[in-house]
């Protein structure tokens, strides 16, 4: 039943596509955080959950989390995997070098947060190791702030 | 086949162009917080989740997946549905077929657009990509006079072919637009969920805004709008639980027809103003509620119109009135919230269009004109049968909902 | 309750590259179908459509796939995610008693896509994750492999293992689109490092395809074939969006969705009474992980279970003898792929992929990051 060769089209089609996404009140005041070099969660009123990034729900409880809480810039790499590979824009292409994205679950916070770890040979990174935070010079509230964790 | 009403309904606080205060998923919990405080039920009670909206207007792939902590589903089934324009009334059936097919008994369905967020004409051009790109394979200016000519020029461009021919068939002219649009702005003003709000609007106003495309001008057209939506169903008897008074379905129906029908495309064989679909959904709807004469039997319109003609076109095509007779109902004072066929007393689509929360509102707003909780917008008389209208797809679908303020005998 | 719906046909297909349009996919599909039972368009009451607007390329991409599957001045309605939920969804409208055969049509033109990743990127939080530019579908699945592996202290090499045995089943179904002849554990782990631990061959392969069943009321089912496959169960269920907030090495959600299709079913010890099982993993750790939340194989018992070939076509409880969603993953297609699977075990048809005995089936779909939902049907005979 196969189809018999035909003309096809394949696009990249050239249609401006512009997004405005409002980040709402939470992620505002965590990039707020980053000015200071802060790391900031929001509690749970039900279950204490802290979640990091900060948001609105807690969708377990199914509560409003409004306390928003400082949590600490040491943690345990909970998980780690060692990236050989790059997808950007859809496509999967080879890395220039390995490189290790990590699972963070930073002190205070329940939830773990995914970032670059660095200062380290990907093949020296174990689970359960304390990482710290590792900021750019300048922060500017912007996500980049937070540059990657290192071994404390 | 099992009862389904409609036990409550949650909208967000406003419904505005933009809502720079919240993101996405904020912005839909708002309803859904709504939609509890109103009935006082919570998650637990809920045992499905159904959501819909028109995902490639803010270009968020299953935005259900990242809302999903935000409108009480974990641990719950959740389907997402998606129609085009129609998406909020196809998630409204799917909500209707999870409890009439006795696998659930409370359901809630969420619909949402925050158009603020995307681009939607853009978005609504992505329906015809391969076309486009065939165009400017074929070294066609998409973005010139003859490339918007031959696909139309986006929405507004396509409706109005099909609004000159509506004309055409009805006898009614341009200034029935404007009356239209007017008399709908007017109502907006007395529904505090509506986007374009004018108590003071005049057919004479209308007429004074630019014209985009023959016969369609600028205060015809619907605005874009943040906001969502939602409504919880029940079975009969989980009903009798959660409220004493709730508004019951007594039919849905829907109709494809294919692409061409928009005539924008491959052809321009068949008539825009024709629409098929709507003749045989509400035909189908009507015969399912039990209805023989819907013009006698239904106390309440809600039709959707992206585009202020619409209100009158579809009146006819789903049989509330013959060819040529709306507009002079119209003429007549009774589409008005006063009158004997009262249409679209929340301002209808033309006043506020969060997309995938227009086919949505639609049945909600009827459901409110059933229970007497329209507030403001209540219609004077009596409501004891409402019917609701979506169109969508590529002008080529339409679904229809009949609700009744008793559970339907069989 | 009783659901009394049955599956009377399928079709489906699916390759790297199909070579063809989205609309001759589903005329192909669709008037095969028919063809295979003797009706016409006019004999569907009903039908769901599945594709995912990103996917297609298309807005409402529903708009121009109507057509050619027969859809015209009818009714469809379009689920948007897994396809395995569109067939719930079918079947729901059928149980209404207002209709008697409804179809369910999915399409995804995964494989010929210039990016096949980039639909799963903007189903991230633009706010967040889209921003922050790190997670992605590979990777999140790395992490969940590795909190797999490391919760039971299995080897790495489990991966290989049952890549091996899917690519092996694969490679024996036409349906496929991953088709490796000669495959070994050893060959997978000699393909490409992805995110560690998982290589290329651990992980699906972004593929064309597409496929089409058709439901029937009892009363018309038996007009329409003497080999119905009985739905018997549904269930579905959904966990949090937040990654890091999940216990990665079990699914939650494929657990609940498993509880409510066996408890519909009156299936009370799966790993005892389902026969056949067809499971969506798009990566090699997801066979087992998900096998246990459905109940099927025990916790921490997968080496032992690979090692022993007990999921294996002629094992105690053959998992994905299809070659599963490591042979094809057309997205959203894949849990339909699965339906049509497991009904071609239970009506005797599959091939070199037979199963011995073919009673009871338990299929199952997944969307979106890690599985974060999970549809789960029963079927049987």
């Amino acid at each position: 039943m196969g189809a018999p060769e035909e003309t096809y089209f394949t696009p990249v089609v050239p249609m401006d596509f512009t997004y405005n996404y409002r980040v709402g009140p939470y992620i505002t005041r965590y990039l707020d955080g980053f000015k200071d070099k802060k790391i900031l969660g929001s509690r749970c009123p039900g279950c204490g959950l802290v979640a990091v990034p900060p948001r609105k729900y807690c969708g377990v409880c199914n509560k409003v989390m409004e306390e928003m809480v400082e949590v600490g810039q040491e943690g345990t790499l909970e998980n780690f995997t060692v990236g050989h590979v790059t997808i950007e824009k859809g496509r999967l292409a080879p890395a220039e070098a390995p490189y290790v994205l990590g699972l963070v679950k930073l002190e205070e916070a329940t939830s773990a947060l995914l970032a670059r770890v660095g200062g380290i040979a990907p093949s020296e990174v174990r689970t359960g190791m304390k990482v710290k935070a590792v900021w750019k010079d300048e922060a500017a509230g912007d996500y980049d702030d937070l540059d990657h964790f290192e071994p404390v | 086949m099992r009862n389904v009403g409609i036990v409550g309904i949650g909208y967000t606080p406003v419904f505005v162009s933009k809502r720079k205060d919240v993101n996405i998923s904020e912005m839909i919990s708002e309803a859904v917080e709504a939609a509890f405080s109103n009935t006082g039920l919570g998650p637990k009670d809920i045992d499905a989740v159904v959501f819909g909206n028109m995902h490639t207007f803010e270009g968020v792939n299953l935005p259900h997946l990242w809302a999903a902590d935000y409108i009480a589903s974990l641990g719950k089934p959740l389907m997402r549905i998606a129609t085009g324009g129609t998406t909020g009334m196809s998630a409204f059936h799917a909500g209707y077929y999870h409890i009439a097919s006795g696998l659930h008994d409370v359901v809630m369905v969420v619909t949402y657009e925050k158009q603020s967020e995307g681009d939607s004409q853009v978005g609504l051009m992505g329906i015809i990509t391969p076309e486009v790109m065939a165009m400017i394979a074929a070294g066609i200016d998409v973005t010139g006079g003859s490339g918007m000519g031959a696909i139309g020029g986006g929405s507004a461009g396509g409706i109005s072919f099909q609004a000159s021919s509506y004309l055409h068939h009805s006898g009614a002219g341009i200034e029935h637009i404007d009356e239209q649009a007017a008399l709908e702005r007017r109502n907006a003003a007395k529904n505090p969920y509506a986007h374009l709000k004018d108590p003071d609007a005049t057919a004479e106003k209308v007429a004074q805004t630019p014209l985009v495309s023959w016969p369609i001008r600028f205060g015809h057209i619907c605005p874009t709008s943040d906001g969502a939506t939602v409504a919880i169903l029940a079975s009969e008897k989980a009903a009798a639980r959660i409220t004493e008074k709730a508004a019951w379905v007594h039919a849905v129906a829907n109709c494809a027809s294919d692409a061409t029908t928009a005539n924008l495309i491959e052809s321009q064989i068949t008539d825009p103003a024709e629409h098929l679909p709507a003749i045989i959904a509400s035909r189908q709807a009507y015969e399912r509620a039990g209805i023989a004469d819907p013009k006698k039997e239904i106390d309440y319109v809600e039709i959707y119109n992206g585009f202020a003609h619409q209100a009158l076109m579809y009146l006819e095509k789903i049989g509330m009135c013959e060819v040529g007779e709306a507009h002079k109902l119209q003429e007549a004072g009774e589409l008005e919230m006063s009158g004997r066929m009262p249409v679209n007393a929340s301002g209808g689509v033309v006043s506020t269009n969060a997309i995938g929360t227009s086919a949505m509102n639609r049945v909600t707003e009827c459901a409110l004109q059933i229970l007497g909780q329209a507030g403001e917008h209540q219609v004077e008389k009596d409501v004891h049968k409402a019917v609701a209208h979506g169109w969508g797809g590529m002008m080529q679908y339409v679904t229809i909902t009949v609700l009744g303020d008793k559970p339907k005998k069989d | 309750m009783d659901i009394n719906v049955a599956i009377v046909g399928y079709r489906m297909q699916s390759a790297p590259d199909l070579v063809t349009s989205r609309e001759r996919l589903v005329f192909e599909l669709t008037r095969g179908l028919f063809d295979d039972l003797g009706i016409e368009r006019t004999d569907v009451d009903t039908t769901i459509l599945d594709s995912n607007d990103f996917m297609d390329g298309r807005t409402i991409s529903n708009v121009f796939i109507d057509p050619p599957a027969g859809v015209y001045m009818r009714d469809e309605s379009k689920v948007e995610m897994d396809a395995a939920n569109a067939v719930i969804y079918a079947c729901m409208r059928i149980l209404t008693g207002q209709y008697d055969t409804a179809m369910v049509v999915g399409i995804a033109l995964t494989g010929s896509q210039a990016s096949p990743y980039l639909y799963i990127e903007y189903t991230l939080n633009p706010t967040y994750e889209r921003q922050v530019k790190l997670l992605n579908e590979v990777n999140a699945a790395a992490f969940q492999a590795r909190s797999y592996i490391d919760r039971f202290g299995y080897s790495e090499r489990l991966l290989d293992d049952i890549a091996a045995l899917s690519l092996a089943n694969a490679a024996l179904n036409p349906n496929q689109a991953r088709r490796i002849s000669g495959i070994t554990a050893d060959k997978v782990a000699a393909s490409a490092m992805y995110y560690e631990p998982l290589r290329e061959l651990h992980c699906y392969p972004p593929t064309d395809g597409g496929c089409a069943l058709l439901l029937a009321s009892e009363r018309k089912a038996k007009e329409l074939t003497d080999k119905p496959v009985w739905i018997k169960g549904m269930g579905m269920s959904t966990e949090t969006y937040y990654l890091g907030e999940r216990k990665l090495y079990q699914s939650s959600s494929a657990a609940e969705a498993a509880q409510r299709a066996y408890e519909l079913a009156g299936v009370k010890k799966p790993a005892q009474e389902i026969d056949v099982a067809e499971i969506s993993a798009l990566f090699a750790h997801q066979e087992p992980l998900l096998a246990e939340a459905m109940g099927l194989m025990g916790e921490g018992k997968a080496e032992q279970a690979y090692a022993a070939g007990e999921t294996a076509i002629g094992g105690k409880l053959p998992i994905n003898p299809s070659g599963g969603a490591l042979g094809a993953h057309p997205v959203s297609v894949t849990g339909l792929m699965r339906v049509a699977e497991a009904a071609r075990q239970l009506r005797g048809e599959a091939g070199d992929n037979q199963v011995k005995k073919a009673e009871l089936a338990v299929v199952h779909g997944q969307d979106g990051v890690c599985a974060q939902q999970n549809a789960v049907l029963v079927l049987g005979i």
